[in-house]
């Protein structure tokens, strides 16, 4: 009978919570605001635990639903294996076009293993939308800016990671890896069921690694001289196609990071190149996205791990790529303040700092697109006790015993291998190492979110100011009014001018028939730049962050004048004269 | 109904015919060639398909004939291309004419026994966009496709064409009589305008432009025409992003992408002719004295590595040593079986299909214009066209500079003339028929040729009791290698391999059941051995599909 009761008890709970969230927010009563979060959200998410591709969509969905205003869910393409490329456009829909403001993207989870990417577009999306009707900053933001929001750009491999638990970098599509005519037909083998692909280790007497004597799960190499106990084969699998190498030719086996239009270079310089930019689903859909949004100014695009902002150049000195003086004091700039956002993360230049990248994401949204962009790479060891002395394997291994009570280990186990003969198979588990424990994974994923909010906030904020009118002989008004951008990034990228990619940015002039039109370069001397085609349509080849452009007209006629600027990727603004 | 409807077309055609000058009848149109490639399959069914790869922007198809026999794509390979650029014409009916003398004579012995060994794949047209343009009213040299495109990066597509100004259906050049012109007469040929030489104390009397005039009023004329990209620039190597005509990103085309896949799709294909403006056929390339490639930029971290795949140092520029052996080769049967003489003057545009047919699809690859006037060295091409063409009696070639009233330059004197669009890439009529045939003589010479494997020195030792010993050597027979060097390190060949198939109650006691066989040079060949316990008959294969497969069985006792 208590029994029951309890089960009672348990169910009507539960329906309860499940109504709630389907519905609206919960009880206020029942919660205090801590600072920086919504107390109450409307849909109910939380950040310690991943994503499938089901739950994500259903995220997405439940957003889009409860901030109509706000959210637009749409699909940008489909994946190798049909599945829909999920974006969220998140704007004040009341307040201008969403594309007509200026754009910022944020996508994860390019490759597949790195999935946390997905987790942060996600709590960013959530977080701007549950702190709208709160929070002021937010809500100017969203009046000025429109947000794209790719929560996973791979579902297919996400969806293959989360649920089968092989690692492939790649996407699904077929690959023959070992060039002998049969497409993925020597992948790893999930020899014990347990959906991870673990270590292999066999006893052997001529073994160069031993068990640490501080924590037995954990293999060490042994100093020269000293003999070893176990050998290290590797991961989980078999050789499926007898052909003498194991794991040779698994699913898929590209790099969908290597597969973008500019700066792309094939598999033998590139290792995970295929036969041409975007030879993937996925990537076709999010270049398509792209070239249909070139608001878009600033963007993020997710990995893991070892805590870097990377930042471009991909390539020694840029290949196809413009980087000048400007655009780097910006770039820095933002960056460093992403290093103190972020605790634990560097900026860091690709090429350099890294390794050289051809034909990366990053190359297109700078190159192609003429945007402000970072890849920032998830997760480092520095966050297990915010001690930069303690990273290493080891520290891992004490980390992961003290805080996550071993959770993520698979203790070694005896199975009996096809060719090897008697192993064990252990380690941790494919949720460990690279992806942010569950207890980490809101904080990591709020201070992202803020470093995108603050990027997406840099970008152009354009206003009209100082109309003047000014009566000429004649019956001739002299018109002058100052175009301003009052944030960091510019409206155009070096590259951007250079190759003439967005047109520049337009000031019309309306309430009168325009005779002339000029840039003032210098007040004081009088010294202007005509242009003499179509000068009620001036242009300014760019504003750089808080650059001021006077310019000046002689107009014919009227007495109330506005003047208007039309940015691709600064947006609108526009003021009247008295 | 329907006879009442033929007679006009009938009719018109003739009209069309009568107009068109004599060399042009011998160059077919699209719709001409379209039916002519269908026909063909017609005619042989055994040995020949067409299919449709895709449609371009301008609505046309991009045809391909494959004319082998049996297992055609798992035989050595090759592809011939025709229109590689689209002012080319000759290219489109050299791939063409090859296709046609090929099935001509596919009943005779020669090339029954080669299409045993080697499948074509034809491809006549890959620009059928701009090669149209030949067969238009008005006629100009046109490599680009029919995608609106912004040339001059205006942000306005395609609004400053050329226009016929002395309406004679030809873009030849406009002169203006002007102080401020960089241009005079040439010293070689008083019709050909060249830049005035200041360090011989010349001084310009002409501006000179494209004939047309300029819509756009940027001072610039006739800089953002129809169209378009050029499939000739629209490849991966060396493609210059924000190029003038090479399209938004690398194989952004319908008709490049679906050239590009079909050919990886393909991967027996081991060599690609191509017709156009590149040419290494007069000209053997000549590989790099020191290293081949770029260095790679020192990094702070290692490259990811896998063992499957081999990085190359840096990125690939010149010819490989191994490919420049049969290049040299190639080059020379070239001039010995067609007659040509010399070199045309060397073109390299970046992106284009020649290079990346060789350094990212990792084929053999050869490519010439095919017909050209050789200049001396430092002396006007144009010239020695001219000079040629009056030998040839050729007398419409030329548009006479004449006077004409131009509103851009309303009170100059303008004169409109010049060498006529195609005159200089399209070779006089009378030689078509000549240079069609030589080729398709040279093509199917090189493709016999082809690399090809045999089982040497086949031995079995019985080394005691049921224990067997097999040694062979896998000789390649061929001239070619089995793959180009160039394609040893790239995804996108096969690597050989030579498996055993063994009987029930045998076993391999040493050596590999699959093994690997690394690329072989013509002539060159590599040995294996395998000790085998157990009596009966071991099946041993060799190759992969770029080679042909080719197995034996072995019989232990």
């Amino acid at each position: 009978m208590i029994k029951n009761l309890y089960k009672l008890i348990f169910f009507s709970s539960l329906i309860s919570v499940l109504l709630f969230q389907n519905t609206a927010a919960q009880n206020e009563e029942f919660f205090f605001r801590a600072s920086g979060s919504p107390s109450n959200p409307k849909v109910q998410a939380s950040w310690n635990r991943y994503y499938t591709y089901a739950g994500l969509v259903d995220l997405c969905t439940k957003l889009a639903a409860a901030y109509p205003g706000l959210v637009t869910m749409e699909s940008a393409g489909k994946s190798y294996q049909g599945r829909d490329i999920v974006v969220l456009t998140i704007t004040d829909k009341k307040v201008s076009q969403p594309d007509k403001k200026p754009g910022y993207w944020i996508d994860g989870n390019i490759h597949s293993i790195e999935l946390q990417g997905t987790e942060m577009a996600l709590y960013t999306a959530w977080y701007l939308c549950e702190m709208y009707n709160d929070n002021e900053f937010i809500k100017q933001l969203l009046k000025d800016k429109t947000f794209y929001i790719a929560p996973t750009i791979n579902p297919d491999a996400r969806e293959y990671f989360t649920a089968v638990g092989v690692p492939p970098r790649s996407g699904l599509v077929p690959r023959d890896n070992d060039r002998d005519g049969l497409y993925d037909e020597d992948g790893y083998d999930d020899l014990n069921h347990d959906k991870n692909i673990s270590q292999m280790r066999r006893k052997s007497p001529n073994g160069d690694y031993k068990t640490d004597p501080k924590d037995p799960r954990r293999m060490i190499h042994v100093e020269p001289g000293e003999k070893g106990e176990y050998e290290l084969l590797g991961y989980e699998g078999i050789d499926n196609d007898g052909d003498g190498l194991v794991n040779e030719d698994g699913p898929g086996g590209y790099d969908g990071n290597r597969d973008w239009g500019l700066n792309w270079q094939p598999n033998y310089i590139q290792y995970g190149a295929d036969k041409y930019p975007f030879s993937f689903p996925e990537n076709q859909a999010v270049r398509d996205f792209t070239l249909k949004h070139r608001n878009i100014t600033g963007a993020q695009t997710f990995h893991n791990s070892a805590g870097m902002i990377l930042r471009g150049p991909s390539v020694q000195g840029g290949g196809a790529e413009v980087y000048s003086r400007e655009d780097d004091e910006v770039i820095n700039t933002i960056g460093k303040k992403g290093e103190l956002m972020l605790p634990g993360y560097k900026l860091v230049t690709v090429w350099k700092d890294m390794y050289p990248v051809w034909g990366g994401e990053l190359d297109w949204w700078h190159g192609e697109m003429g945007c402000f962009v970072y890849s920032n790479e998830l997760w480092t060891p520095y966050l297990m006790f915010y001690d930069s002395t303690k990273t290493d394997d080891a520290a891992e291994y004490e980390f992961e015993k003290l805080l996550l009570f071993e959770d993520s280990f698979i203790p070694w186990q005896k199975y009996q291998h096809p060719v090897y003969g008697e192993i064990e198979i252990g380690g941790f588990s494919k949720n460990f190492g690279r992806l942010h424990p569950g207890f980490m994974l809101e904080t990591d994923a709020h201070r992202n979110a803020a470093f995108c909010i603050y990027n997406a906030w840099q970008t152009p904020k354009l206003q009209v100011t100082d109309v003047k009118v000014r009566k000429l002989q004649g019956g001739l008004s002299e018109v002058t009014a100052t175009i301003e951008n009052t944030r960091m990034i510019p409206t155009h990228s070096s590259g951007n001018l250079q190759y003439r990619i967005d047109p520049p940015d337009y000031v019309f002039l309306e309430g009168g028939k325009v005779l002339a039109g000029m840039i003032v370069r210098d007040k004081d001397m009088n010294v202007n730049e005509e242009q003499k085609k179509n000068p009620s349509r001036m242009e300014i080849s760019n504003l750089s962050g808080y650059e001021r452009v006077d310019l000046k007209w002689v107009v014919k006629g009227g007495s109330k004048f506005t003047i208007r600027v039309e940015s691709i990727k600064g947006g609108t603004a526009s003021a009247q004269s008295d | 109904m329907k006879i009442a409807l033929r007679y006009p077309v009938f009719f018109y055609m003739l009209i069309i015919c009568n107009l068109q000058l004599n060399s042009q009848n011998l160059y077919s149109n699209y719709s001409s060639m379209s039916q002519n490639i269908y026909k063909l399959e017609k005619e042989y069914p055994s040995v020949c398909t067409v299919n449709s790869l895709t449609k371009t922007a301008g609505g046309k198809e991009i045809l391909e004939i494959t004319i082998g026999t049996g297992d055609k794509n798992n035989k050595p390979g090759i592809a011939v291309v025709g229109g590689v650029e689209g002012n080319y014409l000759l290219g489109v009916e050299i791939a063409s004419g090859f296709a046609a003398a090929l099935l001509k004579e596919s009943d005779s012995p020669d090339i029954k026994s080669l299409l045993d060994k080697v499948t074509f794949y034809i491809l006549p047209n890959v620009s059928p966009d701009a090669t149209e343009q030949f067969f238009s009213k008005l006629k100009y040299e046109r490599n680009v496709n029919c995608r609106s495109t912004d040339d001059d990066r205006d942000f306005v597509s395609d609004e400053d064409p050329f226009e016929d100004l002395n309406n004679d259906g030809y873009i030849t050049l406009i002169r203006v009589t002007d102080p401020t012109g960089s241009f005079v007469e040439s010293n070689e040929d008083a019709r050909i305008m060249v830049p005035a030489d200041l360090s011989k104390g010349e001084k310009g009397k002409y501006l000179v432009f494209s004939e047309g005039i300029d819509n756009d009023k940027d001072g610039k004329y006739n800089e953002d025409g129809e169209g378009g990209v050029n499939f000739n620039r629209n490849f991966t190597f060396n493609y210059e992003s924000f190029g003038l005509n090479s399209g938004l990103y690398p194989v952004s085309e319908p008709e490049t992408k679906a050239v590009a896949d079909f050919l990886f799709d393909r991967f027996n294909i081991y060599t690609v002719f191509s017709f156009g403006p590149q040419d290494n056929l007069g000209q053997p390339l000549k590989s790099a004295e020191g290293p081949a490639s770029q260095p790679r930029p020192q990094t702070r971290r290692g490259q990811y590595r896998r063992p499957a795949m081999s990085e190359a140092d840096g990125i690939i520029t010149s010819i490989l040593k191994s490919d420049e052996t049969i290049n040299k080769m190639v080059s020379d049967r070239y001039h010995e079986i067609t007659g040509a003489k010399g070199a045309p003057v060397s073109r390299t545009t970046r992106g284009n299909f020649m290079d990346w047919a060789y350094f990212h699809y990792g084929r053999y690859s050869f490519s010439t214009p095919a017909w050209w006037i050789t200049a001396e060295k430092g002396k006007s091409p144009e010239a020695a066209f001219l000079k040629y063409a009056d030998s040839k009696k050729m007398n419409d070639v030329f548009v006479p500079w004449a006077e004409i009233k131009d509103p851009d330059f309303a009170d100059k004197k303008t004169e409109v003339g010049g060498i006529k669009p195609f005159v200089m890439n399209t070779p006089p009529a009378d030689t078509l028929g000549d240079i069609v045939k030589n080729n398709y003589k040279f093509i199917t010479a090189i493709a016999s040729m082809h690399p090809e494997l045999e089982f040497l020195d086949m031995k079995t030792e019985n080394a005691g009791e049921n224990l067997f010993r097999i040694t062979l050597h896998v000789h390649n027979k061929g001239i070619f290698a089995t793959c180009a060097e160039i394609g040893d390190d790239n995804m996108f060949t096969r690597i050989m391999r030579i498996s055993l198939e063994l009987q029930q109650g045998q076993s391999i006691i040493s050596g590999l059941k699959v093994e690997r066989i690394k690329r072989l040079e013509g002539g060159q060949s590599a040995e294996f051995s395998w000790l085998i316990l157990g009596k009966g008959t071991v099946k041993v294969t060799a190759g992969a599909v770029n080679t042909g497969i080719i197995s034996d069985n072995i019989s232990l006792r």
